[in-house]
């Protein structure tokens, strides 16, 4: 026999799970099947998936190979002001994305060092390379935190074991605390990935928006839907769905698959 | 000295480590006790070079080590839950020390092979380190040190996670080892059974730190505080000469007309008629009686009771044997039922195996 404690939030839990799949799913209801295909192998779209895709791969990477240093260093090491450096590193996720682009463009542009970069040829903002930048700079914060829970799981005696078998600090490194990461590094990457395909605003402000040039996915559904394109926005959508659906499927699947393994 | 360790103090933050002195000879066994948060970890942790130091110094076989990296100390360090590495199966586990060291691998096996065997582990080296018990982690973890000759091994409440069995065996185990490769040990626990079946050393922590360190009858029978006497309670030790003695059973003389008997079979093989050794009875193995009634307990004593100590539910009985004083714990009903009171003559019983002989580590080396 259940409780009423359970059945209530049971009751709960469905109710709002299933307003969340009826919102999104109604999305897919929206075009016609064929204003469907069309949006989808439409050359702009085509370009913005392909833009999509590659400038997350090169912003991931990047964040990954930043976020291990920096997570490790604030789960394990102390130094002064490491509290006021945590604080910075969280701050970005408490405010909206727009405050990040906007900082991004006036640091980045005529403005701040913008006109400095242009006399050596270098151009940072409404191009791809601002594009990076803006998925760098949204989803490393949250890299950062979601590696630094998997430092800190991980008991330092493991390392001093490792250590005081005569192995430095930086074979101890790659020998055992990564290997024993690897589950919690792997959520990271699935993490970071989805936070850079999604993001918008502050790819919006860095990119600047060009159709063609700099528009993801995320910038597409948007400038489409100002030009009442419903189709082609509609579709950007509904792909972001479910790229997002693919990358948490994998996940789950593969975190589930290891928890057995990991002590 | 073997290990030497002068004015050391560490600073945690919230707790300190104070003015460190020990110091202990090559093959000395010592058991470092303390409650809990006395700081006995961190010791253990800044002797391998885990904590920096802020004063003092750390000399290890003749050798300066108190500035170098961990990796460059060569100490072994065992801990209670046996961190093995999960990613390794357990012959790379024991083997991980020796694959750094630009050793071929066919001395690594042969070296894997002999620890092994001592430790008797070897159906299992294929094995997956979820698949492994709790006694045999601890095989692994002791091995995975050995392997590698530290200098020293380090020991944090290494049993405290086993079942009572298994301690033994492992004890035993430690010993074979102690012997055969002149070991050095730091061994920190909160059962004292370790202290009787190993230590020839014994310290006291408390807050960050030590209020006595000396030979484990010393510390035992003339604790330097208070908060020693209390921590180590109230033993019966006494020092004693082996008046005969078998390979199960030994006859001490504690005085003119006081012997003990003890069968603690590892060590009465060891020990020889004139030898002088100490002797600890645990108060709570002391059984009394108003008439000398036959039983297998080999020790029968008459006393008389000089002095009773209520505290709660138990209560204490100090009695007067020839020259020396044995004190025993009862509680409430059996004090009131044998009508114990001060001046009158009791029974003290209690086993030989009770009797336990220390200072053994060394006693069974020499
Ligand atoms: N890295 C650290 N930084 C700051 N304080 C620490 C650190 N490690 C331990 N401490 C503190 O130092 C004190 C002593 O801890 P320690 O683990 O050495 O105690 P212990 O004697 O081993 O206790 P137990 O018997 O429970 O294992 C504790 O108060 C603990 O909180
Ligand atoms: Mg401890």
């Amino acid at each position: 026999m259940r409780s009423k404690f359970e059945l209530l939030f049971i009751g709960i839990t469905v109710t709002i799970t299933l307003i969340f799949f009826i919102t999104i799913g109604s999305m897919f209801l929206v075009p016609s099947p064929e204003g469907f295909i069309n949006a989808l192998f439409s050359q702009q779209m085509i370009f913005a998936i392909g833009l999509t895709l590659s400038t997350a791969l090169v912003s991931a990477t990047i964040v990954i190979l930043c976020c291990i240093p920096l997570a490790y260093t604030l789960s394990r090491f102390d130094f002064p002001l490491k509290r006021f450096f945590k604080i910075i590193l969280d701050l970005p996720m408490a405010f909206p994305e727009i405050v990040i682009g906007i900082a991004l463009l006036l640091f980045l542009g005529n403005y701040g060092i913008g006109s400095i970069l242009e006399f050596y040829g270098i151009q940072l903002v409404f191009n791809s390379t601002g594009i990076i930048i803006a998925q760098f700079f949204v989803a490393l914060p949250y890299a950062t935190k979601s590696l630094y829970s998997t430092f800190n799981y991980i008991d330092t005696r493991y390392e001093f074991v490792s250590r005081s078998l005569g192995y430095s600090q930086t074979d101890t490194f790659f020998n055992i605390t990564l290997p024993l990461s690897k589950e919690g590094l792997f959520a990271t990457i699935i993490i970071t990935l989805s936070r850079c395909i999604g993001t918008f605003a502050a790819v919006l402000f860095v990119g600047g928006g060009i159709l063609m040039k700099t528009e993801t996915l995320a910038v597409s559904m948007y400038l489409h839907l100002s030009t009442g394109d419903i189709d082609m926005s509609i579709t950007a959508g509904i792909l972001l769905v479910i790229i997002s659906f693919i990358t948490i499927a994998v996940m789950e699947k593969y975190t589930n698959d290891n928890r057995n393994q990991m002590i | 000295m073997y290990l030497e360790i002068k004015n050391l103090s560490v600073d945690l933050g919230e707790f300190k480590l104070k003015n460190i002195n020990l110091s202990i000879n090559k093959g000395e066994y010592l058991v470092l006790i303390g409650p809990t948060g006395s700081g006995k970890s961190v010791l253990l942790e800044t002797i391998i070079g885990f904590y920096n130091q802020k004063e003092g110094s750390i000399k290890l076989n003749g050798e300066e080590i108190t500035t170098l990296l961990p990796e460059d100390r060569n100490i072994g360090i065992v801990y209670q839950d046996h961190v093995l590495f999960p990613n390794m199966n357990v012959y790379d586990n024991i083997a991980y020390g020796l694959k750094n060291k630009n050793i071929p691998s066919e001395e690594i096996d042969l070296k894997i092979k002999e620890i092994s065997s001592i430790m008797k582990i070897e159906h299992i080296l294929n094995r997956s380190i979820e698949t492994i018990s709790g006694g045999e982690s601890q095989r692994i973890a002791l091995a995975r040190a050995l392997i590698v000759e530290p200098e020293i091994i380090l020991m944090d409440e290494p049993f405290s996670a086993l079942d009572v069995s298994t301690q033994e065996t492992l004890t035993n185990l430690i010993k074979e080892i102690g012997n055969k490769f002149n070991t050095t040990f730091i061994h920190v626990t909160h059962n004292f059974n370790d202290i009787w079946n190993l230590a020839s050393k014994v310290g006291v922590m408390e807050n960050g730190i030590i209020h006595q360190i000396n030979t484990v009858s010393e510390v035992f029978s003339k604790p330097t505080n208070n908060f020693v006497a209390d921590f180590v309670g109230i033993q019966n030790v006494f020092e004693g000469i082996i008046e005969d003695s078998s390979t199960s059973c030994a006859k001490v003389k504690i005085s003119k007309n006081l012997y003990l008997y003890s069968s603690d079979e590892d060590i009465c093989s060891k020990i020889h008629p004139n030898e002088k050794v100490t002797v600890a009875i645990r108060p709570e193995n002391i059984i009394f009686s108003n008439e000398s009634f036959e039983s297998s307990a080999r020790n029968r004593i008459k006393g008389k009771v000089i002095e009773t100590k209520k505290s709660g539910p138990i209560v204490q009985v100090h009695c007067q044997v020839d020259d020396v004083i044995l004190k025993g714990i009862l509680t409430r009903n059996s004090f009131e039922s044998l009508d114990i009171q001060k001046g009158k003559d009791i029974f003290l019983i209690f086993k030989s195996l009770n009797v336990n002989i220390i200072d053994t580590y060394t006693t069974f080396k020499s």
